[in-house]
């Protein structure tokens, strides 16, 4: 009898955290290039490569690392290294309030570890399978699933970028790979008019502002785009 | 401040951005308007990664270089819609990248 209950609980855990994996897998696709092109700039650089390595598991935030890199690379200030891989790294406030009403009641070991997972594609992942109906003990094993499958691959590329050197054929045009998932989650979501105006206008601050200093372009599109979105009041079409 | 210290001090503070908003929900009851702004995170976070991923990466190229990728987003979003499937944004999107890369000189 035991038997009978316990495996159908135990696969279900094992497929929540499979299924959150899964939904990592066009991320990886996007990032690992970015993971391998990080490691490749670690070696390069007038820095031990180890710490460049470390970039990953200590800020595990592409854009942060990439600049942490090169201004070390260049010999800027470290105060100043510091304090861009911050500001670069400011969305992660937006983040962490956006999940945090999802993990109330969940112990202190698990939100710590759970909130160093989180970084643009473990939200996106996570978010999505916690804004659908279900049990949520269900969805941290999703978000586990995902973000653990994505630190270890992010870890693993940045490592062999180092080690390897490897390049990847330009005519794939991975680059675009990520870009073309977010179409895809966006898209369904469009039906909401609030939801639709939210993400126009982040759309078109994003480009006017891709040249703003400090990778700071995605926060004021992400703060345009909340800010466009709380206008709309009422209905939701 | 040494190499190392540099990147553990930048990592600290990445992780207290991280978890910041988490343990403050815990003490701090937020606004309601702050409450109803957090569901369009993801959603304004999304179109803005997306579209300044596809601006970055054609940033320097002529007007020709641009009409694979708005193709590609075009194709991919018209994809979703028909089909109500999140993949069928790379399945068509993609290829469409591929072929017009292909024939049309960046």
């Amino acid at each position: 009898m035991t038997a009978v209950t316990v495996a159908p609980i135990g696969s279900a855990r094992v497929g929540d955290f499979a299924a959150g994996a899964r939904a990592m897998v066009p991320w990886l696709a996007g990032v690992t290039p970015f993971g391998l092109v990080i490691g490749v700039s670690a070696a390069q650089a007038d820095i031990p490569t180890l710490a460049g390595w470390l970039t990953g598991p200590a800020i595990y935030a592409g854009s942060s690392q990439v600049a942490a890199i090169e201004m070390l690379d260049a010999g800027t200030a470290p105060i100043v290294v510091v304090i861009t891989a911050l500001v670069i790294n400011l969305r992660l406030i937006l983040y962490s309030g956006a999940i945090a009403a999802h993990w109330r009641g969940t112990p202190r070991w698990w939100r710590a570890v759970a909130a160093y997972l989180l970084v643009d594609p473990s939200f996106a992942v996570g978010i999505d399978r916690y804004q659908r109906p279900g049990d949520s003990t269900d969805a941290h094993r999703y978000y586990l699933g995902g973000a653990i499958t994505l630190w270890i691959a992010w870890l693993l590329a940045i490592g062999a970028g180092a080690t390897l050197g490897a390049q990847l054929p330009a005519a794939l045009h991975l680059e675009f790979v990520i870009p073309l998932y977010l179409v895809g989650e966006i898209v369904p979501k469009l039906g909401d008019r609030a939801t639709r105006r939210a993400a126009l206008t982040a759309a078109v601050v994003a480009v006017v502002a891709i040249s703003a200093p400090l990778h700071l372009g995605v926060v004021f599109a992400i703060v345009a785009g909340l800010g466009a979105a709380l206008t709309v009041t009422g209905g939701k079409r | 401040m040494n190499v190392w210290l540099v990147i553990v001090a930048a990592g600290l503070g990445s992780y207290l951005f991280r978890i910041s908003m988490v343990v403050l929900a815990d003490r701090v009851t937020m606004p309601a308007q702050l409450e109803r702004a957090s569901n369009f995170v993801a959603p304004a976070a999304f179109a803005a990664l997306a579209a300044g991923g596809i601006a970055a990466n054609t940033a320097g190229v002529d007007l020709a270089g641009w009409i694979a990728p708005l193709a590609a987003v075009v194709v991919a979003m018209v994809a979703v819609h028909r089909t109500g499937r999140p993949y069928a944004a790379l399945l068509a999107g993609m290829p469409t990248l591929w072929v017009l890369s292909a024939v049309v000189p960046a």
